[in-house]
């Protein structure tokens, strides 16, 4: 029976605890046997406390059986990508430069789920400080897709997306600032949303570019995802930007058979792979014969998405990443000589090449001479690209587009060329400009490798998107999907 | 747009040290990628930036005094330190 | 020389940092206090702990608007903080949070009042324009310890407003008169304590000079991290002469930060920090644009203590008190407001009352305090009116006991003295101390009847009756040994005239 809990989704675990059938440790327990024997394949996790997973699980039964369990989550393993701080365990962001720290403070969303009864399971790789799209990029290791291992899992979230895939855990936490939720969920097979920004609070998560970041669930089902989102999205006053779904009701899903869907001009032209097109194109066909009005969508400032956001996203980042320089925490170089020669040599010592091009890139366009004509450009056009979308969805329910223009690609593969990476998240960069929620939902297969379709909607419409991937989940065969390993 | 790239200037100023053919890398990559930009030169944007984030009074944090980490957590975490205090190469004093 | 300093017109501005009196930091919720071992008021925000985001403390913000109303800024409806990129260890995010493009103060001015010829003559009054004011956060302190430095990020985050002048002072004077000004009306309404033995206060000084009617600024330097007046008044002496010096042998002035040694009395070029110049200010992601309620202006306006010159001259026109008592009273609110209960308990005689409070009860109160430091060595202590035993109705009383003539003001100092020890009322030590002047007319006309028959004074009673008003006062001592100093001095002296008469 053990064998077989790693297949079942996070609601059914849940269900199953609650009625006292299988106990928390039972299933923690049977996830790390699951563990030792695949990880070292797949390289999901870059950090697993086996005591400390099971001593939550002891107390998490403990609770259940004096029925003071704390709802659907309780004793569920969640897997937590290696940039959201959870007290007591690394806060490495996959990077040299924080390989030793452990954070001494929990994430808003590590209280949430403590309070939620779930099992903080384990740190999930990543590129480094979320800078990539391949998880190619973390100093701690590599990461494979469990479909393919020669292929690249996506990233940046790529070890939460792995983990689900090769059925190491049923729920996992992701943060996206381009994609790098959505983009390793379509590359891995699972769901992945981006919620509104906003909606989850980003106290804990190391920060990449802070206008952009967002946490959010990934599961193999959308009714997991849903979950998960429901444990996670609360007010939280150590985060101005948080709003939570108190401040402003989430909009109700409503009949998904009646949702209006735009499909972006010209999106499924560029460069898109025609297996993706063509499991789109399916995914279309299908919400068209359910009922849905299909209509296409005019965003004339698309183009200028991957600029702004590079543009942005490295200056904010620039900024961000100022703080490690080896005097607080974090990697300190053995270099002597002045402080900032010390600093000096332990940021270039401590970050590996794309986090050092694109600290490069963002110092650049800040920089006196040149912020006016990149950043606040960038500024002036994201404030275009929001309202094009905002306007567009005005008249749609939801955009719908590949996720990812091509399926993974194999390791290595394009390493040694950033921009045609920074191409990558054509598709998924303009929700993070925009604020907006969005979702990739599994669709279909390229060969043996999973393909998504994307959904973006208005700010607090993530019932809308999650009603929408019921909607298509329900009629295909692609919820709880798992590579074979 | 993207005259004036001066990589030395950039890494000095994002304390980076670079070897030669990292520099040569990072400034053909840079260009390549600031070509890519282009397209923010030559756009018609609006002229302000309509912020959405704005927030009101209630946002604030009241002034509460909450808890602390302690010197003896600091310095755990921290690569180097002296009697409760983080310690780092000497800064040379300002008076010349 | 060939021209004389008087030719020169020396152009000053200042950039004034204060810590605002809040009990949390300005973007985290560690306590910040004097006085701590290093590093035990740092929480993971303080310390930029990766994942930690600001969060902007209420009180900081509405001290900085309430220091706006008390020099008559406009408070903007919308603030905003920006990031000031810099690499050093004090800095524990290499970005400080400070208010570039948005403040929270734009505008206002701040009176000042400079010397008079002498003590009791007030000086020349001048405003003073405010170009804006921002908050913002301090950072941590460096120390050398042998071959290297320690840092302590205690004072890392604690709200620091700072206050930038137009360029509108002329001289070390000024300078000195508008730090005067600016601290006593921080500290009055409440936004700031400005200790400088605890760093509260620091300055930035901009100094150019030019040529007397040349409208042109000159070049001007900056000298930074000056913790006292006498500091600034010292710098802006120093920097004028060297500049003046400079440009009078045909060199230019370039524009440079420099430090200040207060123990060597001389200024320094600062080292400058690589790339100072360049700090990639941008909008901070992690603080949403402030919008400032309208009501929360209107309710902090009503905080606004009455100007530090406005109550001056109310005292000097309307409570006709001498110019060197009112400058004494309102440069302490406390005080004043207690002299300002006294004189409702006892309207007719506010100079009497002000004496005594300006006088007997300010020495006393430093005495027995002790002086604490201030950024103005200069000024009196302020004292603490929390432990004096002294009640405004009281120190009332004590002045209407000597108007009314039932002690003389020699005797009210000796009560006075008594009522700082036990907190009594005057009456009462009048009375236990039979100090009561003795008014019973039949005594007193006896004991004049017979001074007066005493041959020794014969003389002076002639003298007056010659017209020698002055004489008589030679008969008052007699009569006051006789009855052991308590008689009434009008009484007596009524009482001579009617027998001399």
């Amino acid at each position: 029976m053990a064998d077989a809990l790693h297949t079942l989704s996070a609601a059914e675990l849940g269900r199953r605890i609650a009625a006292g059938t299988l106990t928390s440790r039972a299933l923690c327990e049977a996830f790390i046997v699951r563990y030792k024997t695949i990880n070292d394949k797949v390289g999901a996790f870059t950090h697993l406390d086996e005591a400390d997973v099971l001593a939550q699980a002891d107390a998490s039964d403990a609770r259940r059986k004096a029925g003071q369990g704390r709802g659907p989550l309780e004793g569920i393993p969640v897997a937590i990508k290696d940039n959201i701080a959870v007290k007591g365990q690394p806060l490495t962001c996959s990077s040299k430069m924080l390989a030793s720290l452990i954070s001494p403070y929990d994430s808003h969303v590590a209280e949430r789920l403590r309070a939620a009864g779930a099992i903080l399971y384990g740190r999930l790789n990543m590129d480094e400080f979320a800078m990539g799209s391949s998880t190619e990029n973390s100093a701690i290791r590599k990461t494979f897709n469990p479909w393919d291992l020669a292929r690249i899992p996506g990233g940046s979230s790529g070890g939460s997306a792995a983990a689900l895939a090769a059925g190491l855990v049923p729920l996992s936490l992701g943060s996206d600032t381009g994609g790098s939720i959505r983009q390793p969920a379509s590359h891995c097979g699972v769901v992945g949303l981006k919620p509104t920004y906003g909606l989850i609070s980003r106290f804990g998560l190391v920060a990449f570019a802070s206008s952009l970041d967002q946490i959010g669930p990934m599961a193999r089902s959308i009714e997991d995802c849903e979950l998960l989102l429901n444990a996670l999205a609360s007010a939280d006053a150590r985060d101005m930007t948080c709003f939570g779904p108190s401040d402003r009701a989430l909009t109700p899903a409503g009949d998904a058979k009646k949702l209006r869907i735009g499909i972006p001009k010209g999106f499924l032209g560029k460069g898109v792979a025609p297996e993706v097109a063509a499991a789109v194109n399916a995914a279309i066909e299908f919400y068209r014969s359910q009922g849905c009005a299909i209509s296409e969508v005019e965003l004339p400032s698309a183009d200028l998405a991957v600029p702004t956001y590079y543009v942005v996203a490295t200056a904010e980042a620039s900024s961000n990443l100022g703080r490690y320089d080896g005097v607080r925490y974090g990697h300190r170089s053995a270099t002597a000589g002045t402080p900032v020669e010390m600093m000096t040599a332990s940021r270039s010592e401590g970050f590996g090449p794309e986090v050092k091009r694109r600290i490069l890139l963002g110092t650049f366009v800040l920089s006196a001479g040149y912020a006016d004509a990149y950043y606040v450009r960038a500024l002036r056009a994201r404030a275009k690209i929001r309202a094009e979308y905002l306007a567009a969805l005005a008249g749609v329910d939801v955009l719908l587009t590949p996720t990812v223009p091509t399926p993974a690609f194999k390791v290595g593969e394009k390493a040694s060329d950033p921009l045609q990476l920074y191409l990558e998240d054509i598709f998924t960069i303009p929700a993070n400009l925009a604020g907006l929620p969005a979702i990739s939902v599994p669709c279909g297969k390229s060969g043996h490798l999973p393909v998504g379709f994307h959904l973006v909607g208005a700010p607090l419409s993530e019932a809308k998107l999650l009603a929408a991937g019921r909607l298509f989940e329900a009629a295909h065969g692609y919820a709880h999907q798992q590579a074979a390993l | 747009m993207a005259e004036g790239f001066d990589i030395d200037h950039l890494a000095k100023l994002a304390r980076l040290s670079l070897t030669a053919a990292e520099k040569a890398l990072y400034s053909s990559q840079l260009n390549q990628i600031l070509g890519h930009f282009q397209a923010l030169a030559e756009a018609d944007l609006p002229s302000t930036i309509d912020d959405a984030r704005i927030v009101n009074e209630a946002a604030l944090r009241s002034d509460e005094p909450g808890p602390v980490l302690g010197a003896e957590a600091v310095t755990r975490i921290a690569p180097a330190s002296r009697d409760g205090q983080i310690s780092v190469p000497r800064v040379v004093d300002d008076e010349s | 020389m060939s021209t004389s300093p008087s030719d020169w017109e020396v152009v000053i501005g200042l950039e004034v940092h204060v810590q605002l009196h809040t009990r949390a930091k300005v973007f985290a919720s560690s306590p910040w206090g004097f006085g701590k071992e290093p590093n035990e008021q740092v929480d993971p925000v303080v310390l930029g702990l990766p994942g930690t985001l600001p969060v902007v403390n209420r009180e900081a913000v509405e001290k900085s608007i309430l220091f706006g109303l008390v020099v008559g800024a406009s408070v903007p409806e919308h603030c905003s903080w920006d990031r000031k990129n810099y690499f050093y260890p004090d800095n524990p995010k290499n970005y400080q949070l400070t208010q570039k493009d948005f403040p929270v103060v734009v505008g206002g001015q701040v009176e000042i009042e400079l010397p008079g010829a002498s003590r009791n003559v007030m000086g020349e009054h001048k405003f003073i324009r405010i170009h804006h004011a921002h908050l913002e956060e301090d950072v941590g302190k460096l120390s050398h310890a042998g071959s290297g430095s320690l840092v302590d990020y205690n004072r890392a985050g604690v709200p620091l407003l700072e206050i930038v002048t137009e360029p509108d002072l002329r001289s070390s004077a000024e300078a000195e008169a508008f730090l005067r000004s600016l601290v006593a009306m921080l500290t009055q309404a409440g936004v700031a304590d400005c200790d400088m033995e605890k760093g509260q206060l620091r300055c930035d000084c901009n100094v150019s000079v030019r040529r007397r009617g040349v409208e042109k600024l000159g070049t001007r330097t900056e000298t930074k991290n000056l913790n006292s007046i006498s500091s600034v008044r010292d710098t802006v002496i120093y920097e004028t002469a060297r500049q003046i010096r400079e440009l009078e042998a045909g060199r230019s002035i370039t524009q440079e930060t420099r430090g200040w040694n207060a123990e060597l009395a001389r200024g320094y070029v600062l080292r400058d920090k690589e790339d100072a110049h360049d700090y990639r200010y941008f909008p901070d992601p992690d603080i949403p644009t402030l919008k400032i309620s309208r009501e929360t202006v209107a309710r902090l306006t009503k905080l606004v203590p009455e100007n530090l010159y406005d109550r001056q001259r109310r005292y000097v026109e309307k409570l006709a008190l001498p110019y060197t008592a009112a400058s004494v009273l309102v440069n302490d609110r406390a005080l004043a407001e207690w002299f300002e209960l006294a004189v409702a308990a006892h309207p007719t005689n506010p100079s009497g009352i002000a004496n005594l409070v300006a006088n007997d009860l300010l020495r006393d109160l430093a005495a027995s305090a002790g002086a604490a430091g201030s950024f103005d060595e200069a000024a009196p202590a302020q004292v603490s009116l929390s432990s004096c035993l002294i009640k405004p109705a009281q120190l009332a009383g004590l002045v209407k006991l000597t108007d009314d003539g039932v002690i003389s003001k020699q005797q009210a100092k000796e009560v006075f003295a008594e009522m700082f020890k036990s907190g009594q009322d005057a009456a009462a030590i009048v009375d236990a101390k039979g100090l009561r002047q003795n008014s019973d007319t039949g005594e007193l006309e006896k004991i004049v009847q017979e001074v007066i028959a005493d041959p020794a004074v014969a003389k002076s009673i002639a003298e007056y009756r010659a017209g020698n008003e002055k004489a008589i006062n030679a008969l008052k001592g007699p009569i006051m040994k006789r009855t052991q100093g308590k008689a009434n001095p009008v009484l007596i002296d009524q009482l001579l005239r009617k027998f001399l008469g």
